[in-house]
């Protein structure tokens, strides 16, 4: 096993090299088992061949709009904290196969239609894996042992591989967005076409760093279309989110609790417990389900249970209920709710309960079996549903307000949350926020500070909460409406950009911004492990891009470069 | 007031007050800390820990029970402090509950013989507005059982899986004389309520590992062997399993119905029928349990993880098998069934 895609990877010890860091060992920090990381580099592998006949078949005119729905939905598996059960694995290896089979079939009759000769294509294109478990792993640490994202470090050097692990990781997380879309009916050929021809370079073992620079860029641009797209997806099918409130105390009654961010597979449970008597609660990056209309209308869609991801071990063992895992985060259930405990998508643990139907009366009959909460405590409230409209809704008061003055500057803190400790710099950075300053936030990165009273800035919430991190598109649509109403560039608003990194999907974000142009970044809780010093010279060169340092070191300078 | 400070097997420090005529493990649970522990009369060995520092009274066990008590052995259930004490119990801090363990009324729905010296019970739970309908466990896991109108609890695995209709289902030994036993033959009858505490323990499967298993059930140590092999099939695995279930004699092997089920769901499922004492023509293997084992191990590769529930015998000579083999310590899980 090797892994050092998330944030919590292994981090060379003092006088270690920094080659040291990464997850090797049997478990990796997240929990995820040797067997697990190696048959996720397996069907990687594999996604890569298919992107290779992809690829052609897409400059041939014969795309296979299925083929690039196993992808996407494949390259999320491999997402962190998303699927930890290797028997899954096994069926989805044997499935790529066939589809690149069938993609491989596809290309020749195609060339043979169009009298040309098909390239002959090797790498993963012609990989045939093993057939059981057993003979996978044997394939891993035998005749493949080239399979990893590290592998021909030797020959190309860290470099090369961390711009790869960039470009890959970064894929990861388009493929979650365009997955999230793609299930809502959302497709653009230009996200699988994006996503083949990322896979198809990747497959070439490119060593030169200009190109996967280019191509990292390019994901970026394809990632502002998935997150369009998922928008369009969102939008389109729950309505558009305005600002309401969201109940965080528990009602007495039947209860049912959803994490994750898909809200399709919300809808379904709110659908399977209609007169009911069942509560439905959200968690984490569910949260801003509430602001969606379609959602909101079901009286049942209570309010929302505990904070994000990582301290669900507590929180699922004290719910009355049981739990739905839609997507990201999972973490190694406890005995104490491993029998109430569904996941559903992309999303496994061997030995849980998996939903991949839609089917969720599984899910109301434990509701049923299942305490419920056995009283109502005294409501509390937070706003969410500040999306693109709500906010712009207000731009004539926001614009007013800048040039009168009386609102200095935007601070957008979104993405992940985590368990590191560096991370109380999040919770720092929103309270010490000067009162004339607006605070926009997306992710889960807001448990950090959304239950603080930030009041009002010229009589405007001064913290708006924009979504979950599958919502960036508003944020950024938002910048860009902002640039536009004072006829200036992004770079030039009053808006600096606070981003916490934990997963791939940020890595997604990140190139999108990257590609937008956006400069000065603050990238924390820790820079990934993967950019070598050379990378990150790159990206604070041409992009300005820089680590976080102290909150109010970071507040001051934001501010000053403002002036500047 | 002494302190107690609990050093667990991860390192880490939890500390509560215990009065000198308190016993450790009833001022853990004032304090809010429920440890691991079956009889509460010092016979089970399951709170079994070591003393590090301080003065104590050791208290009344039962025979054989505590093998180590010059060295600072204890069984938490009957140890008093004499002044401060440090000690070190051999799990996880995430092996301590924080919640007080449920205990709830249950029905008696079913009993039948399983075998000539066992009986298959079955409990219905009676739906609590706090706790709900559901038989909630980790397949492996185990009830406290109350005798009515006495205080003597005895602990059963679940034979079953978990459920959302309140089932239980136990295989217990009949032992002449032993206090459950005699209220099962003479005193049980259908619709009988009595109180039941759990679920309890730590033998559950690692579903995590890609290692092939071995689970091995001594007699009424079949039942939490059931349980996981159901959970298994329920899951459609595909790692080879060998299920050794182990008697005295080939009358006291039952539930060959479930066996045959298992055997038809769990296609890599190998299954050993082991007997000490054949008394007719016997086709399964001959010998003790850890015989068995022993021969399953020598054409073990790689060594599986062992999952082994039985007498405090059984476990014993089944561990001096592993031992004796090099099978590392990590991958052998262990519940004891005290026949009483």
């Amino acid at each position: 096993m090797f892994c050092f895609q998330c944030e919590q990877t292994m981090r060379p010890e003092s006088g270690q090299p920094a080659t040291a860091a990464g997850c090797a060992t049997a478990k990796g920090v997240c929990g995820k088992g040797e067997a697990t990381a190696d048959l996720q580099d397996v069907l990687i592998h594999q996604l890569k061949g298919i992107g290779q006949y992809r690829t052609r078949l897409g400059a041939l005119g014969r795309p296979d709009h299925e083929a690039d729905s196993f992808v996407l939905f494949a390259l999320f598996t491999t997402l962190t904290n998303v699927n930890f059960n290797r028997t899954r694995f096994v069926a989805l290896i044997a499935e790529a196969a066939q589809i690149r089979d069938r993609l491989r079939a596809a290309y020749e009759a195609a060339c043979q239609q169009a009298g040309l000769t098909p390239e002959a294509l090797d790498g993963p294109a012609s990989f045939v894996p093993a057939d059981t478990l057993s003979g996978l792993l044997a394939q891993v640490h035998d005749a493949i042992g080239a399979v990893g994202v590290r592998a021909g470090i030797e020959t190309v050097g860290a470099d090369v591989i961390g711009l790869r692990a960039l470009v890959l990781y970064g894929l990861k997380g388009v493929a979650a967005y365009a997955h999230h879309a793609d299930v809502l009916g959302e497709r653009r050929d230009a996200i699988a076409d994006g996503i083949a021809h990322a896979l198809d370079v990747l497959a070439g073992d490119p060593a030169d760093l200009n190109t996967l620079l280019e191509e990292a860029l390019a994901l970026g641009r394809c990632n502002f279309v998935a997150m369009e797209a998922l928008d369009a997806a969102n939008t389109g099918t729950f309505g558009t989110p305005a600002p309401a409130p969201v109940r965080t105390t528990p009602v007495v009654g039947k209860a049912i609790l959803v994490s994750g961010h898909d809200l399709r597979d919300l809808a379904a449970i709110l659908e399977a417990t209609r007169d009911t008597g069942i509560n439905v609660y959200t968690h984490g990056e569910l949260l801003p389900a509430h602001g969606y209309p379609k959602l909101r209308a079901h009286p049942h869609l209570a309010g929302n249970y505990g904070g994000a991801w990582q301290n669900q071990q507590n929180e699922f063992s004290a719910f009355p209920g049981p739990i739905v895992m839609t997507s990201n985060c999972l973490i190694e259930p406890q005995p104490a709710y491993r029998n109430r405990i569904f996941t559903a998508g992309p999303v496994g643990w061997p030995g849980l309960r998996h939903i991949d139907n839609g089917d969720f009366s599984a899910v109301v009959q434990a509701a049923r079996a299942l305490p419920g909460f056995a009283a109502t405590e005294p409501e509390r409230t937070i706003t969410v549903g500040f999306g693109r409209d709500a906010v712009l809704s207000v731009a004539g008061k926001v614009v007013d307000a800048v040039k009168s003055g009386a609102l200095k500057h935007f601070f957008l803190i979104g993405g992940c949350d985590g368990a590191a400790p560096g991370r109380n710099y999040y919770t720092e950075f929103a309270e010490k926020v000067p009162a004339d300053s607006m605070v926009l936030t997306l992710g889960c990165g807001k448990y950090r500070f959304n239950t603080h009273d930030f009041g009002t800035v010229a009589g405007l919430p001064r913290l708006l909460d924009i979504g979950q991190c599958n919502d960036t598109y508003s944020a950024l649509f938002i910048a860009q409406a902002l640039a536009g109403a004072f006829e200036c560039g992004v770079n030039e608003l009053p808006l600096s950009l606070i981003v916490s990194w934990f997963e791939q999907k940020a890595a997604a974000v990140f190139l999108t911004l990257l590609a937008l142009g956006v400069r000065n970044v603050r990238l924390g809780p820790t820079l990934p492990v993967f950019l070598t010093p050379a990378l990150l010279d790159v990206l604070v060169n041409r992009f300005a891009v820089q680590p976080i340092t102290t909150a109010e070191a970071d507040i001051e300078a934001a501010l000053h470069r403002q002036a500047a | 007031m002494p302190d107690i400070t609990l050093l667990t097997r991860d390192g880490a420090r939890l500390e509560f007050p215990c009065a000198e005529t308190d016993n450790i493990l009833d001022a853990a649970e004032t304090a809010g800390l429920y440890l691991p522990a079956m009889c509460h009369e010092g016979t089970c060995g399951a709170c079994h820990a070591h003393v590090a520092e301080g003065c104590y009274v050791p208290g009344q066990t039962g025979a054989g029970v505590l093998a180590d008590a010059a060295s600072g052995g204890v069984l938490l259930c009957r140890c008093r402090p004499e002044g401060d004490l440090v000690i070190q119990v051999p799990y996880a801090q995430t092996d301590i509950r924080h919640q007080r363990v449920p205990q709830r009324e249950a029905t008696i729905v079913s009993l039948t013989p399983a075998g000539s010296a066992a009986v298959a019970v079955t409990l219905a739970l009676t739906p609590d507005p706090a706790l709900g309908a559901a038989a909630d466990f980790v397949p492996g896991q185990y009830m406290e059982v109350s005798i009515p109108g006495t205080t003597i609890r005895r602990a059963y695995s679940m034979a079953n899986l978990p459920n959302w209709d309140g089932r239980l289902e136990f295989l217990i030994r009949l032992v002449p004389g032993g206090a459950f036993s005699t209220f099962l033959t003479e005193q049980a009858r259908l619709g009988d309520r009595l109180q039941v505490r759990g679920p309890l323990g730590r033998f559950m499967l690692d579903e995590t590992s890609v290692r092939p298993r071995c689970l091995i059930g001594g007699g009424c140590g079949f039942a939490p062997v059931l349980s996981m092999l159901r959970h298994l099939a329920d899951f459609q695995d595909m790692q080879p399993t060998t299920l050794i279930f182990a008697a005295n004699r080939e009358e006291e092997l039952f539930a060959a119905a479930a066996i045959r089920e298992l055997e038809v769901a769990l296609p890599m499922l190998t299954v050993v029928l082991s007997v000490w004492h054949p008394r007719g023509a016997w086709s399964g293997f001959t010998g003790t349990a850890a015989d068995a084992f022993a021969a399953v191990l020598d054409q073990a590769e790689p060594f599986p993880d062992v999952y082994v529930c039985g007498p405090p015998k059984l476990l014993e000579s089944v561990l001096a098998v592993a031992s004796a083999r090099g099978l590392p310590s990590a991958q052998i899980f262990t519940e004891q069934v005290q026949p009483r």
